[in-house]
């Protein structure tokens, strides 16, 4: 089996194939991939579970389908065969609690020093969010 | 906190020297789907229970470009100023919610291909990479987190002609910001 590349907000090398324009990897390595794991309850993230109940329609042979399983929580996402990478969204809930919802979510980003740092360590105070580039 | 669309920490040096609050790298561009960040600056005000007091603002830190887009970055400061200082936001709730615009699918599609774009260009396949920009900006083509930041990853200039062409072409598209409304001079 070859190595196929996970694009979520980071980036995970996980065993899999491209298979007619679709991403296989097993099911085990489904949890580095989107960061969920299928159950017989259905898509199980911590102690939360979304029932999928067509299973079958997530697999590709006894593989899963990495998009229909992003799919099944809510997440869109895009193959690029010629390198091995399938670019997931984050799900629509997530985007729906920041703009409709208004929470700020806990980002976790690294400093430029390569450390990471988690909106919630700011908890309790006021923040300033500036969104900038050198462009 | 400033959070960076930069894919490293280099073009940045110019301009976080002496700054001293938390610089963040967001080269997947995460603030810009969860968000939805469609330029830059955006300001975003988060109070002390992580709910958003005042979503996505196109307000300028300083007077740098005032005489292109004839705003000052005073009225911002000050409203910052009095929020800090007296917890007053002085947007009604109503104005606030939702403000921001949810990202329809082909905003979201864009980000897609621009990740794709960013990958190949990290496996040393330019071609593709410039390939994938260009499709994530005719998907999204009045958002600058996808057009402008992708030429400084193409050999392009995203200052002088580029800017303006693309300036002209977001005019004439309506002046589309994801957030609250600024009035520009030009």
């Amino acid at each position: 089996m070859g190595t196929v590349t996970v694009l979520t907000e980071s980036s995970a090398e996980v065993a899999g194939d491209v298979v007619d324009g679709r991403v296989a990897i097993d099911a085990s390595a489904l949890t580095d991939a989107i960061g969920w794991q299928l159950k017989p309850e259905g898509l199980c993230q911590a102690d939360v579970c979304v029932p999928v109940p067509d299973q079958a329609a997530l697999m590709l042979g006894d593989r899963i389908d990495v998009a229909a399983a992003a799919a099944a929580v809510g997440r869109s996402s895009l193959v690029d065969a010629e390198h091995a990478a399938i670019a997931v969204s984050q799900p629509a809930t997530a985007r729906d609690t920041v703009v409709n919802g208004m929470q700020a979510p806990n980002l976790v980003l690294p400093d430029l020093d390569g450390n990471e740092v988690a909106m919630a360590e700011f908890r309790g105070r006021k923040k300033l969010l500036v969104v900038f580039a050198s462009w | 906190m400033a959070v960076a669309l930069e894919q490293e920490r280099e073009p940045l040096e110019p301009f976080i020297e002496g700054i001293t609050i938390p610089i963040l790298l967001d080269a997947n561009h995460l603030v810009t789907e969860l968000y939805a960040v469609s330029n830059i600056p955006t300001v975003i005000w988060i109070d002390e229970d992580d709910r958003i007091v005042r979503p996505n603002t196109a307000a300028p830190g300083t007077d740098t470009f005032i005489d292109f887009t004839g705003v000052s970055c005073e009225p911002h400061m000050d409203a910052i100023r009095r929020w800090v200082r007296d917890g007053e936001v002085e947007l009604a709730a109503d104005e606030v919610q939702g403000a921001a615009g949810e990202l329809d699918n082909d905003e979201i599609n864009a980000r897609l291909y621009y990740r794709l774009a960013l990958h190949a260009r990290r496996q040393g396949d330019q071609a593709a990479a410039e390939a994938l920009f260009k499709t994530a900006g005719e998907l999204a083509p009045h958002d600058f987190t996808i057009r402008r930041s992708a030429m400084p990853l193409t050999g392009r200039d995203p200052f002088g002609e580029n800017f303006f062409g693309l300036w002209e072409e977001w005019k004439a598209g309506g002046r589309k910001y994801h957030g609250l409304n600024i009035d520009f001079k030009n």
